[in-house]
């Protein structure tokens, strides 16, 4: 299992230098791209922007960077200031259903919007992990870990509300629907955005007094990692050790968690935020150099089903070591 | 007393424990200005208050205009033509002069108020019936005393419908050339018919304007003035006083030795060029009014407040006090004259509070020695005959003479060199009095130096080797206790008696 | 005379900072910006600040009824809460197929709620406005959290869309319509009775008593416009994110204050007022917008933003000093 998943990562690294190498000719001289983040405090979020600004800077181009400080009005207004200050292409980062009208603004006074984790009429092209690989291996992984039968918790906040969580968390229970045996526990939980581990935290540890032990077999997260690490010091709080955790995007610190001898949060699948946002922006110069690209950009996600397969991701993907 | 217009009649009012009010009169006649004066708790404040409608009286009328205004309400009062001046001065420091004036009685206008006639009818009000001119949209913050309190009484006025205005000590804030401009609109309101009852310590003030005088002594109207031209202000005096002192003072006097502490030309706000020497063993008193600058005196001595010129030497070393802790270090302490708010930490014990001065002394490694503690506080309590003689009571429990003897305990164990009491017996039972003046005596023949700011002359001579009195922000005279009478003290510190200048 | 010469030099300098301060990094920015003196980047600030505007204005009242005291005085800090819930109601309402105007009257039964809950616990309980109202803020947040189940809700009702889309003569219909608002209110602080008699009551409380104002009713009126003003500003919030998303009270609720006490920097008395106010929620809005037109490095936006807003009070409270 080690061995497989190193490969596989250090394929999906191999994959990424020679994209950017096959690019070369790629160039954003004298352009100002402006970039819309919807907030920088995670670790996700961050290494996205980061990865298109310093793209974007690489190729000879102008950052113009807003940051809507993990509030999603203000990350849809941050548009309405990019149309203003008259940029040449916009690559928007996550966002809600807030950001819809700024995009058709931004479309009709002719800039290009690039987007990343938002499919939207709107844009020219939208970066993205594989969601639909996302949502069905974690739902194999989750049903494999509970042996095909149990009640399962899941914080689903977003379903509804963003494209990319209907499609992880729609997979995921379509998976589910060939285990008769798995019950999903309602009503399904909905976390905060803005604080979301010690909003999960408290969520979880009103779950469990409502159901004791041997009563429920885990809790997912639908559509993120944040809030997971909430929902394990939850457990370590409680002491309780009959429940596995399992959610999506495998950031540095779940990583880290899933690392760790005899952790509850047993399967991931990690994504490469800084590779999705680079993508971005190499894709705002294809379009400037007359290529045509297609609605949805996809980028490998690397799978990580226990602490073996995690530690292996952590270094693949760059991170450091955990040994 | 065909033109009587205003008439408290026999009024009696009495508090838990105190009669405040015995029935006392009071009447005033239309067109004068009429004195009301009496020493600290003679009654002058209560009956105002019942006039008010503040406190209902026991017993008595009100008649306004022959008419019995029963009961005695803010509204009936107010309706009757009765208006205060407060001697705070309850005004809004970033209103306008307008706003100010018609607060609470605006007028509406075509669209909401009507500012500008608003603004003409107050300036007009102070330019004609207050002499002064004043531009409606200056703020009040920006004002002088005086002029705000102009327009205090501008706002008490404007609706012309005032027949009686009660003055409650109108010139305690004001500065003396100040008080000139105040004196001035009060002979206005007068001219024009207005009816005045002027309430002050200051009997030169009271001798100046009023017409004539009612004296209060121990919640009783004593005597009238009907023509207070042929009288003085010692017959006035003569009037408050009817006592002799009592006999709570410690008999021997006290040789005093080297000098202490001086100030030379020491200013600050509220008062200026002070200049006194105080000696070893020596009891200095402080004399004066509300508004003289005893108080300010004392809080900057201790560093509460910024000195602005002048200097401050503690055995010959010239010392800059920047806060109280400057003044602990050089050997000065206070007994602070609000002992709830600045001297005792009310929810703690006897003990707590007594020690929470010398923590360091008996603290080792920061911890506190409970031991040490205990046994100090034992030996206070012994020694002050603080009732009752448990260490751990909690002080808010205490008497308020009691609790006084716990901020004096407290600042015996420092050992100071200078001790500032600032009102040292306000609120403190006869018994325990005597008590405290020994406690005083003893620090002094210990060999510190004692300041003890008073407003009662009587506690003065008593205890005092020599008293300087202020007025106005600057001593007027220093007095020698030893052969000091108390019609004389009172006279000086009322200004009933014109001094020389001071000197030190 | 307890006044001390009149104003120096320097302390007039100390007055006009704040202004100074802002007209300085404006013209800054403006010469840096792409765009920035444009008509459109006007509008721009302009709509970008309503909501904030709006409940500025609301905690204007309370802090004129109150007294300026950050701790002791009047202060709302659930006004940007009872935005957020009227709008999640409003939201919740339509999106299970209801109609606006029951969808409306839900909204402001629910801020009336808020503000008489509100004016009672400080007026008759006696609770420090600063503690009541940021223990509402909580509970009123929990409300809204209850009503949406957290999640975010999309309107597209016509009214929301128009408020958001709108516009008179090339100007979006916000701002005008803001701008009655702002003005009906400023009649309201400024020339009526019960305007002025709120002042009182937060300039000096014994002077109000003394004039023979009912200083609790006054208090409560505060604490019920403040509230209205939540339940005007949900309109916008809805129309600004074209639903209610959840988590936009916190940043609300930061600008509405540095916004309202910033204001009093640039008032003439010195004291937080209804223009104050309005003027310094679009300064603020201005100066964030023309950092981020500038391209300015978004992890030290806060850092900048926070220092300059600290400058500005701290010379507003300079100057305060100055005239005791």
């Amino acid at each position: 299992m080690t061995f497989k998943s190193s490969i596989l990562g250090l394929a999906v690294v191999a994959l990424s230098t020679m994209t950017a190498q096959a690019d070369e000719g790629l160039s954003l001289e004298g352009k100002r791209i402006g970039v819309a983040v919807v907030g920088t405090q995670h670790f996700w979020d961050r290494e996205a922007f980061n990865g298109a600004t310093s793209t974007v800077e690489k190729l000879g181009g102008e950052v113009v960077p807003v940051d809507g400080g993990r509030d999603n009005q203000v990350h849809a207004d941050n548009h309405d200031v990019l149309l203003t200050s008259g940029v040449d292409a916009v690559i928007s980062i996550l966002g809600d259903g807030a950001v819809e009208p700024k995009f058709e603004a931004l479309k009709s006074a002719g800039i290009p919007v690039f987007t990343v984790d938002h499919p939207s009429p709107h844009a020219v092209n939208n970066t993205t992990s594989d969601n639909y690989y996302m949502g069905t291996t974690i739902g194999r992984y989750m049903a494999d870990a509970i042996g095909g039968e149990g009640k399962v918790a899941v914080f689903n906040a977003f379903e509804n509300a963003l494209r990319i969580c209907g499609i992880r968390t729609g997979l995921w229970k379509y998976v589910l629907q060939d285990y008769p045996g798995i019950e999903i526990i309602q009503p399904e939980l909905a976390e905060e955005f803005a604080n979301a581990p010690e909003d999960a935290r408290k969520q979880t540890l009103d779950l469990l007094s409502q159901y004791p032990e041997g009563t429920i077999d885990a809790i997912h997260v639908g559509c993120w990692d944040q809030p997971a690490i909430g929902v394990v010091q939850a457990l370590e709080e409680t002491g309780r050790t009959d429940i596995i955790v399992t959610a999506l995007d495998g950031g540095p610190d779940t990583l880290e968690i899933m690392a760790e001898d005899g952790s509850p949060f047993v399967a991931n699948v990690a994504q490469q935020p800084n590779l999705i946002g680079s993508t971005a922006a190499m894709n705002v110069a294809r379009h400037f150099a007359g290529e045509t690209l297609l609605p949805q950009t996809y980028v490998d996600v690397v799978p990580v089903n226990g602490a073996e397969e995690a530690k292996a991701a952590y270094s693949s993907l760059g991170y450091g070591s955990l040994e | 007393m065909s033109n009587r217009l205003l008439h408290l009649d026999q009024v009696t009012k009495s508090f838990p424990g105190v009669l405040a009010l015995d029935k006392a009169s009071l009447d005033i006649r239309s067109g004068e200005v009429h004195g009301l004066v009496g020493e600290n708790g003679a009654g002058k404040s209560t009956i105002i208050k019942v006039l008010a409608g503040v406190y209902v009286p026991d017993g008595g009328r009100l008649t306004i205009g022959g008419r019995v205004i029963d009961p005695i309400t803010p509204e009936s009062v107010h309706a009757a033509g009765v208006r205060f001046i407060h001697q705070e001065l309850h005004l809004v420091p970033h209103f306008t002069v307008t706003e100010s004036v018609f607060m609470g009685q605006e007028v509406r206008g075509r669209f909401g108020l009507d500012t500008g006639g608003m603004r003409r009818r107050a300036e007009a009000f102070l330019r004609d019936v207050l002499a002064v001119s004043i531009p409606g949209n200056r703020l009040i913050r920006d004002l002088g005393t005086a002029e705000r309190k102009l327009v205090q009484i501008a706002r008490a006025l404007i609706d012309e419908a005032a027949k009686v205005v009660v003055f409650d000590e109108p010139t305690a804030p004001l500065a003396s050339e100040e008080c000139a401009t105040l004196m001035h609109a009060i002979a206005r309101l007068k001219d024009r018919g207005i009816s005045i009852l002027y309430v002050s310590h200051y009997l030169n003030e009271i001798t100046d304007i009023c017409d004539r005088v009612t004296v209060f002594r121990n919640g009783r109207s004593v005597s009238v003035f009907d023509d207070i031209e042929d009288s003085t202000g010692q017959d006035l005096i003569a009037a408050m006083v009817g006592r002799e002192l009592e006999d709570l003072y410690p008999e021997n006097r006290r040789t005093p030795q080297a000098s202490l502490l001086e100030l030379e030309n020491y200013s600050g706000t509220g008062f200026r060029n002070v200049s006194f020497r105080l000696r070893a063993g020596e009891i200095l008193g402080i004399a004066g009014l509300i508004g003289s600058g005893r108080e300010e005196l004392i809080d900057t001595i201790y560093g509460l407040r910024r000195s602005t010129s002048g200097t401050l030497r503690l055995r010959s070393r010239q010392l800059r006090m920047r806060a109280p802790k400057d003044a602990i270090d050089a050997g000065i302490v206070l007994v602070p004259r609000d002992r709830r708010h600045d001297g005792l930490v009310l929810p703690m014990t006897v003990s707590e509070n007594v020690t929470l001065a010398t923590l360091d002394a008996i603290s080792r490694f920061g911890l506190e020695n409970r031991r040490r503690a205990r046994q100090q506080t034992e030996e206070q309590i012994s020694a002050l005959d603080i009732r009752p003689s448990d260490p751990e009571k909690v002080v808010r429990l205490l008497s308020g003479g009691n609790q006084q003897k716990v901020v004096l305990g407290r600042w015996l164990l420092k050992n100071a060199d200078v001790y500032l009491l600032d009102e040292p017996t306000v609120g403190v039972d006869v018994g325990a009095r005597s008590e405290i003046y020994a406690l005083v005596d003893r620090l002094a023949k210990d060999g510190s130096g004692v300041i003890v700011s008073s407003s009662d002359p009587g506690e003065l001579i008593g205890i005092c080797d020599r008293i300087a009195v202020m007025m106005r922000g600057e001593i007027v005279s220093v007095l020698d206790a030893s052969d000091l009478s108390l019609d004389h003290l009172i006279s000086v510190t009322t200004g009933a008696e014109p001094t020389e200048a001071a000197h030190g | 005379m307890a006044e001390h010469g009149s104003p120096g030099r320097l302390s007039r300098l100390v007055d006009t900072a704040p202004l100074l301060i802002f007209a300085l990094l404006l013209a800054y920015i403006a010469f840096e910006a792409h765009n920035f003196f444009s008509l459109l980047s006007f509008k721009l600030i302009l709509n970008q600040s309503l909501p904030v505007v709006i409940i500025c204005m609301g905690l204007a009242f309370v802090v004129m009824a109150g007294g300026d005291d950050v701790v002791s005085g009047g202060i709302d800090l659930s006004i940007p809460a009872t935005a957020v819930l009227c709008a999640g109601i409003i939201a919740q309402w339509l999106a299970t197929n209801g109609s606006l105007p029951v969808a409306v009257a839900l909204a402001a039964g629910a801020a009336l709620l808020v503000g008489a809950i509100n004016a009672l616990l400080v007026t008759r309980i006696g609770m420090t406005p600063l503690l009541t109202t940021l223990s509402m803020f909580v509970a009123v947040v929990g409300v809204n959290n209850v009503v949406t189940s957290s999640r975010r809700i999309n309107v597209s009702d016509p009214v929301i869309l128009w408020l958001r889309d709108g516009q008179i003569a090339g100007v979006p219909v916000g701002i005008p319509i803001v701008a009655l608002i702002a003005l009906s209110f400023y009649h309201l602080a400024h020339r009526t009775r019960i305007g002025l008699n709120m002042q009182a009551v937060g300039g000096s409380r014994d002077a109000a008593e003394t004039s023979g104002l009912d200083v609790k009713k006054l208090q409560s009126a505060s604490f019920i416009l403040a509230a209205t003003t939540g339940f005007i500003a949900s309109f916008f919030v809805l129309a600004r994110g074209s639903g209610s998303s959840p988590g936009v009270e916190n940043n609300l609720m930061l600008e509405m204050v540095l916004a309202t006490f910033l204001g009093a920097a640039f008032s003439g008395r010195r004291v937080v007022t209804l223009w104050g106010a309005v003027l310094g929620a679009v300064l603020v809005a201005a100066i964030s917008i023309g950092f981020k037109s500038m391209g300015v490095n978004v992890f030290w936006t806060g850092l900048i933003k926070g220092s300059l807003i600290l400058a500005v009070v701290a010379f507003g409270a300079l100057a305060q000093r100055g005239r005791r």
